[in-house]
């Protein structure tokens, strides 16, 4: 066996040498590589320090503010049943996008807690399925209107340094909204699948059953049926005019929950 | 000749019992421990009743009023049944007060010994007794009762207080198993009072399930919907006094995992029924059976809930099992109704 002399003696990661690491989350361990006191060297372990987990504050303040909001003035209706993120279109592509635990961190003002989920919390499709399903009628789907504005007016940092805009899906966004004036699920439906190299799935024994059943009970003609909303062009004219413009709107910074 | 029939005890079933059979011109002795009638609504002054907020006084006091009326019912205050001897299909007891006692030979009998608060003191997590701003819903019930809320320790109106669920049910180690049934809806009603008379003073119930069932549903809604009653999922584990003359809650939020030690002004803990001394009590003297849970054992909880393990013996009320007031009151007219039918059968 040949020893090697090195010049640095190997740093630790942090934390490394705790046993349970895997309980501890990276950023409640304040733990610095080259520290020394008085003289001592304390490097890496001998300073480590592991910040309690214990969470010792339930701030209303925050809920009133939300409460105040219009999209999310149901936000005393929750009691965590759970149904909206069980029906939420977006829960299965992306596990921690969950409405509930959302909801409730915005009930008792956990921003430490969201503040964990600010790369998926945008991720609401509009699809309402989470509204109908509600029985209290909270109106989750609003009520992700309300935590984007939370995301933005206290994580700005966040937003600036974490948030990746998949340009593929705002494309499938924007094609469908000028285009149609409204959020087509089943196209949604069916670009989410192509990205995810799953269309052969769309095309199973189930899938053509529903599709055929909905042809003779007629509901699949009532789905096509549905127009443009009323008066689309100029609608459809702001809207261009606003994601001509969005990059300005978005930087200067004015985005608030109330504004 | 009239039937005699003796009620033991005078809380809102066994008043019903005996009101309802006074009306059939029935001899009614209505024994009484206390030296008042009303039973636990009264001692406590409850003040309003669920579901619909009305006052305790149209209620226990509209039954109360009946029942010392006069007429056929004669009140023994302050009384117990010293002895019980089955005599044929009748019974021979004696009751007994500080005046001295009396035996009588009675047709049927009506068990309505009710229940008693759980006493939190006993179960030491919960620091009851021991810090002042820890009280229990009848502390709390009596303090409303008496338009007396403030903050024990200081006489200062609270900001922020927690209601605890499930204190001395559900939990093996006090050794209750059962649910209380009620005491979740008086909660979600103390919490709606609160809020209503202090909007300025934060809510907070730490809960395993809620039971508001049936109807007391509405209120559960009206405290979140109109009242901003926060739910917290979570049993608390430990109550220690905190900075500031707080006390603190320690618990494990388990919808989002992890541990929170939350300090509050005021805490409310929903303590359960029990059974109580009387109910074994009961069961000795009069020879009926006491159930696993420590409550008076009806012959078949489906079939005849108000019939004892023994012929001619009936049961009403919170002495079978935790029950809502109306329940007990329903409960005492379907005890006078077989009582009655079985002293008219053995005449
Ligand atoms: S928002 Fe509605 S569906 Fe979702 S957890 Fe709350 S009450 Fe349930
Ligand atoms: S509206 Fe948003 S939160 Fe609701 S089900 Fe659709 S994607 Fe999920
Ligand atoms: S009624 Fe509610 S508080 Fe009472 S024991 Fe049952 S679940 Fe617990």
């Amino acid at each position: 066996m040949a020893l090697e002399k090195r010049e640095q003696r190997p740093v630790a990661e942090k934390g490394e040498h705790i046993i349970a690491r895997h309980l501890i989350e990276d950023e409640n361990i304040k733990e610095e590589k080259n520290l020394v006191i008085d003289g001592v060297d304390v490097s890496g372990r001998w300073n480590t320090f592991v910040l309690s987990r214990v969470n010792s504050e339930f701030d209303r303040s925050f809920f009133q503010e939300i409460k105040k909001t219009v999209v999310g003035s149901r936000i005393n209706r929750c009691w965590q049943c759970g149904m909206c993120t069980a029906s939420c279109t977006v829960t299965p592509l992306y596990r921690r996008f969950n409405p509930r635990a959302f909801i409730y961190m915005m009930q008792l003002g956990n921003l430490k807690e969201l503040k964990k989920y600010i790369d998926v919390a945008w991720r609401c499709v509009g699809c309402y399925k989470c509204s109908q399903r509600c029985p209290k009628q909270v109106n989750p789907a609003e009520m992700m209107e309300a935590l984007a504005l939370v995301v933005k007016k206290y994580f700005p940092e966040e937003i600036a340094t974490k948030l990746k805009l998949d340009e593929e899906v705002k494309k499938i966004y924007e094609d469908m909204i000028i285009g149609h004036g409204r959020l087509d699920l089943a196209k949604l439906h069916t670009s989410a699948m192509q990205k995810s190299g799953r269309i052969k799935e769309l095309l199973g024994k189930i899938e053509r059953d529903a599709i055929l059943k909905m042809a003779k009970d007629g509901r699949a003609f009532s789905i096509l049926r549905l127009g443009k909303p009323h008066n689309w062009g100029k609608s459809k004219e702001a809207i261009e005019k606003y994601l001509k413009n969005i990059n300005t709107i978005e930087n200067s910074g004015t985005g608030g929950l109330n504004g | 000749m009239a039937e005699n029939i003796l009620v033991i005890g005078g809380g809102p079933a066994g008043l019903n019992a005996a009101v309802m059979l006074s009306e059939l011109g029935v001899n009614v002795a209505l024994v009484e421990r206390d030296s008042f009638l009303g039973g636990n609504p009264k001692k406590f002054k409850y003040k309003f009743l669920f579901p619909d907020m009305q006052p305790a006084d149209n209620v226990i006091g509209e039954l109360i009023k009946k029942a010392e009326a006069g007429g056929s019912i004669k009140v023994y205050y302050s009384s117990e049944v010293s002895d019980f001897k089955e005599n044929g299909k009748k019974f021979d007891v004696t009751l007994k007060s500080a005046d001295g006692s009396e035996t009588k030979t009675f047709d049927s009998v009506i068990v309505a010994t009710g229940f008693e608060h759980f006493d939190p003191a006993r179960d030491a997590k919960y620091s009851y007794q021991l810090f002042d701003d820890v009280i229990d819903i009848k502390d709390l019930e009596r303090m409303m009762g008496e338009n007396n809320f403030v903050r024990p320790s200081n006489g200062k109106p609270p900001k922020k207080v927690a209601f605890i669920l499930c204190v001395g049910s559900r939990d093996r180690h006090v050794g209750n198993q059962y649910c209380s049934r009620v005491c979740c809806t008086v909660s979600v009603k103390q919490a709606i009072e609160m809020r209503e008379h202090f909007p300025d003073c934060e809510a907070y119930i730490f809960y395993m399930d809620i039971r508001t069932y049936g109807f007391f549903e509405d209120l559960y809604w009206q405290a979140m919907e109109e009242h901003d009653v926060q739910i917290v999922k979570g049993r608390i584990a430990e109550i220690t006094s905190g900075p500031d003359n707080t006390v603190i809650c320690k618990g494990e939020d388990t919808l989002l995992r992890g541990p929170f030690e939350i300090p509050f002004d005021m805490v409310v803990l929903a303590s359960g029924m029990e059974g109580g001394p009387q109910s074994p009590e009961m069961s000795s003297k009069l020879g009926i059976e006491l159930d696993e849970h420590g409550f008076l054992k009806p012959e078949n909880i489906t079939l005849s809930p108000f019939k004892s393990s023994k012929a001619g013996i009936f049961l009403a009320g919170a002495c079978t099992g935790p029950k809502a007031i109306s329940d007990s009151i329903t409960e005492g007219a379907a005890a006078a109704m077989n009582a009655y039918t079985y002293a008219v059968k053995n005449r």
